[in-house]
């Protein structure tokens, strides 16, 4: 268990810098991917809605400390709201589909990023626009829909090699 | 169901402490604990970041140059298109350059004759490679008449020879129709200028013993009618006086216009002088025959009725001379096809005039 949690905590952290170093010179409109967002997202479509919950408090406080200069803590609320929905409507999509994990991507993607950038624009930014919101929206789901493949791949390998046990599955 | 509690539990949990944060954050400002903490992680996490970044860098720069050459592709042809644009504009710009300067020489040249123009635009040249014309696109309507001049920056241009309501044709100062009064503008020696068909044009100079150089402007001039204003520029002699026959000096003349490139002219409002009706048809005259000895009385002079009588029949005669001069004028097209009653016609009026102006 705690093996996984800091394999966990690696791929977010990895996924950190790969967002900060690599994605800004990727970008698609403009805009980055949200890789915790697509981690979560994808750690609670397999994992459900607990290890959603985990996982997305501790990305959106990663997202906080080191990527937004947004107020610390809105990240923990979104992404962690974001994991428990994305966990609790896992069951009512087949295990072995293959569109599902697409469409999960996509729509916790817009919304969370979408819920991001009115929060952030109501708390602190008042420069951004609900024009640039919905831009960004957009764009950061179709680039983690993009991605999801990938880190759903990711995933798997290590949810096979460190499987939850116990209270933590669902 | 214990597990849905558990999560609804964190996920309170998470919301709880995720509000506390932000209000946490926004009461201590730039200096407070999770202001440094984030500074701490950023320093932590920059070694890294900068490490994977060498790593990653050419990957990205890779990356970048791919999706930048598709950028470069589409800037070149955009570049290309926007160059010929102006490529485009330039050219408009150079015309409307050369057309300004045209436009502004026409307004000094109008401005100099002080007489009231119209200008116009050529439009169309002679159909007929024997016919040194060209129509502009003002006629009529816009005042113009048959014999006004028309000049340009340069100098003269022609005269008016057809007028419609919208257009009218200039003859050219080249066509060999083509005919003004000229004079030199340093030594006022005068002439007629006539046109050839192209460069030179020719001066006949009256003056037979009249030195003109290589050089010497050529203007017209008011007289011989006075159709063109005087002192328009018409060229300069290309061929002095004493390389031609001094029995009739003629000399060449290269005109200032260039007669292949006419795009703007100004039609000067201006027509000849009109003639003058004899003395004998003006309405109040008083015509007084000079005094003449008496055929009877070769030692007296007439001032009786019989040389009223006489005056009337004399009249009368002279009369009979000027008509048939005039209808021999208005047949002939050129010198030397006048009969002999033409020549003792136009030799009449000074002799009345000396007549007339006598006591």
């Amino acid at each position: 268990m705690i093996a996984r949690a800091v394999v966990v905590g690696l791929l977010l952290l990895a996924a950190v810098v790969l967002q900060t170093a690599l994605f800004p010179a990727l970008t698609l409109f403009g805009f980055r991917p949200d890789l915790l967002l697509l981690l979560t997202v994808v750690l609670a479509t397999r994992d459900g809605a607990l290890a959603g919950v985990r996982v997305g408090a501790v990305a959106g406080l990663m997202a906080d400390l080191l990527v937004s200069s947004s107020p610390v803590g809105l990240g923990v609320f979104v992404y962690g709201i974001a994991g428990a929905l994305v966990g609790w409507s896992r069951p009512y999509f087949a295990p072995t589909s293959l569109t599902a994990p697409l469409l999960l991507a996509a729509a916790a993607s817009v919304l969370g990023t979408a819920a991001y950038g009115v929060l952030a624009s109501l708390l602190a930014d008042e420069r951004v626009g609900a024009s640039l919101v919905l831009q960004g929206a957009i764009a950061v789901g179709l680039y983690n829909t993009l991605l999801a493949p990938v880190a759903g791949a990711l995933v798997r390998r290590i949810s096979e090699a460190f499987p939850l046990r116990g209270a933590g599955t669902e | 169901m214990f597990q849905r509690r558990r999560v609804r539990l964190l996920l309170a949990l998470v919301v709880a402490v995720a509000i506390a944060l932000v209000t946490v954050d926004f009461r201590s400002g730039d200096d407070g604990g999770l202001h440094r903490l984030r500074g701490v992680a950023t320093s932590v996490l920059r070694p890294i970041q900068d490490g994977v970044g060498v790593i990653v860098r050419p990957f990205s720069d890779g990356a970048g140059a791919v999706g930048d050459l598709f950028a470069v592709r589409s800037e070149n042809r955009e570049l290309r298109a926007r160059v010929e644009a102006l490529e485009e504009r330039r050219r408009v710009l150079d015309d409307l350059e050369r057309e300004n300067a045209e436009l502004r020489d026409l307004l000094a040249i109008a401005d100099r004759t002080e007489l009231p123009t119209v200008t116009a635009r050529v439009v169309a040249l002679a159909p007929s490679n024997f016919e040194w014309t060209v129509t502009i696109d003002v006629g009529a309507l816009d005042g113009v008449e048959r014999g006004m001049p028309v000049v340009d920056g340069d100098g003269l241009v022609g005269r008016i020879i057809q007028v419609t309501p919208n257009a009218s044709r200039v003859l050219l100062a080249i066509d060999p129709s083509f005919s003004a009064a000229a004079r030199t503008a340093q030594t006022g020696e005068v002439g007629v200028l006539d046109g050839r068909g192209g460069d030179p044009m020719v001066l006949r100079l009256l003056d037979p013993a009249a030195v003109v150089d290589v050089g010497d402007p050529i203007v017209t001039s008011s007289y011989q009618g006075g159709v063109f204003p005087a002192g328009i520029p018409i060229g300069t002699v290309a061929q002095g006086t004493e390389e031609t026959s001094p029995l009739a000096p003629e000399v060449q003349v290269n005109p200032y216009v260039d007669f292949t490139r006419l795009h703007h002219v100004v039609v000067v409002f201006t027509t000849g002088v009109e003639d003058i009706p004899p003395f004998e048809g003006t309405d109040g005259f008083d015509f007084r025959r000079p005094p003449v000895p008496s055929l009877r009385d070769p030692g007296a002079t007439d001032g009786g009725e019989d040389g009223e009588d006489e005056d009337g029949e004399g009249q009368g005669d002279e009369d009979d001379g000027a008509e048939d001069g005039e209808d021999q004028g208005a047949e002939d097209d050129g010198p030397g096809t006048g009969t002999d009653e033409a020549d003792d016609a136009q030799a009449s009026p000074p002799l009345r005039g000396a007549a007339v102006t006598g006591p």
